[in-house]
């Protein structure tokens, strides 16, 4: 019997993939692969609001005017977790200039946390579940597979997204370009 | 416009066809597993999780070694390529019935990328006792898995 959508997923997620999911079609119809869809709007993704790693509610509009990446991961998977330690230096290296990295971990909280911890991530882990999945594939990520990141420019604007990892030259190249 | 490179696509497979899931029912008490796992593609010994309903497992299945991977976070792991089959003992006999069998597996493709857990089911009908063995029967279609 199918369960109810309600049932299955917490509000606040429902209504967050409804408006990205509307916002995605007022732009494109149609799936878009990975990488293609540079002038996407992404203010779909700076009204999605999810739990840290201690529990506190963040909205992604508060980092809005920044260059912002969106980095979807997990603890299960093992190239997320290799591209991290790369993300934690060009935070702390271009973090001054507005670069602003949001991880969203598909992912349970307790193993978010201890993940955090161990490699020192200086840069919010939000906590999604399924419905982190299907935001993540209204900007491209057919699959639903992980890693998969969003690049959004200062107004807004999606210029990158990449589904597999997004290597340390690729990533300065495109950052240093919109800082 | 920025003057961005084209981002190289991808090519990847639908988890369900890069791990393959299949079984068939060797006698009345006893379940085999299968899993074709596509050139390129992996998974983790770890989170493959069997379970049969209504007649349960009789108890863990053993699983077959794995290739060890160092793993930087979570030291060595075990991973399966090419085909896994996996014996899976039922804790009674149950001629002629009818049983479910489920199956949880995690796995990613060299090129860089994970898939969520995936989550099949396989019916199968056991044999009478002393009757041949059922035939190979592949996975209906995947739904998604979470596990939170």
């Amino acid at each position: 019997m199918p369960v109810p959508m309600s049932r299955r997923f917490p509000p606040w997620i429902i209504i967050a993939v409804a408006a990205v999911t509307a916002a995605a079609f007022g732009v494109y119809v149609g799936q878009r692969d990975p990488g293609t869809q540079d002038g996407a709007d992404g203010s779909a993704l700076l009204a999605v609001s999810l739990p840290d790693a201690s529990g506190k509610q963040q909205s992604l509009g508060q980092w809005k005017g920044k260059v912002l990446v969106v980095n979807f991961w997990a603890t299960w998977c093992g190239p997320c977790r290799e591209e991290m330690p790369e993300f934690v230096r060009a935070q702390t290296e271009f973090g001054g200039r507005g670069l602003q990295f949001v991880g969203i971990a598909v992912d349970q909280q307790d193993k978010v946390l201890q993940f955090v911890e161990e490699i020192g991530l200086n840069y919010p882990a939000l906590i999604g579940g399924y419905g982190a999945m299907e935001l993540s594939r209204t900007f491209g990520n057919k699959l639903m597979a992980l890693p998969f990141t969003v690049i959004v420019d200062r107004s807004g604007r999606v210029v990158h997204t990449q589904l597999g990892p997004l290597r340390a030259e690729k990533l300065r190249s495109i950052v240093t370009q919109l800082l | 416009m920025l003057p961005l490179a084209a981002t190289a696509q991808l090519d990847l497979l639908e988890p369900e066809r890069a791990f393959e899931f299949s079984a068939r029912a060797m006698d009345d008490r006893t379940l085999e597993a299968r899993f074709a796992i596509a050139k390129g593609y992996y998974l983790y010994r770890d989170k493959l999780k069997f379970s049969v309903e209504p007649v349960a497992l009789a108890g863990s299945p053993r699983l077959p070694p794995g290739k060890l991977k160092v793993d930087e976070f979570f030291g060595e792991v075990e991973t399966y390529r090419g085909t896994v089959v996996v014996r899976l003992p039922l804790a009674n006999a149950a001629p002629g019935r009818a049983v479910v069998l489920h199956a949880e597996s995690q796995g990613c493709a060299d090129v860089g990328v994970c898939y969520p857990p995936q989550a099949q089911k396989i019916t199968l009908g056991l044999p009478a006792r002393a009757g041949p063995p059922g035939e190979l029967i592949e996975a209906a279609p995947v739904r998604k898995s979470w596990f939170n």
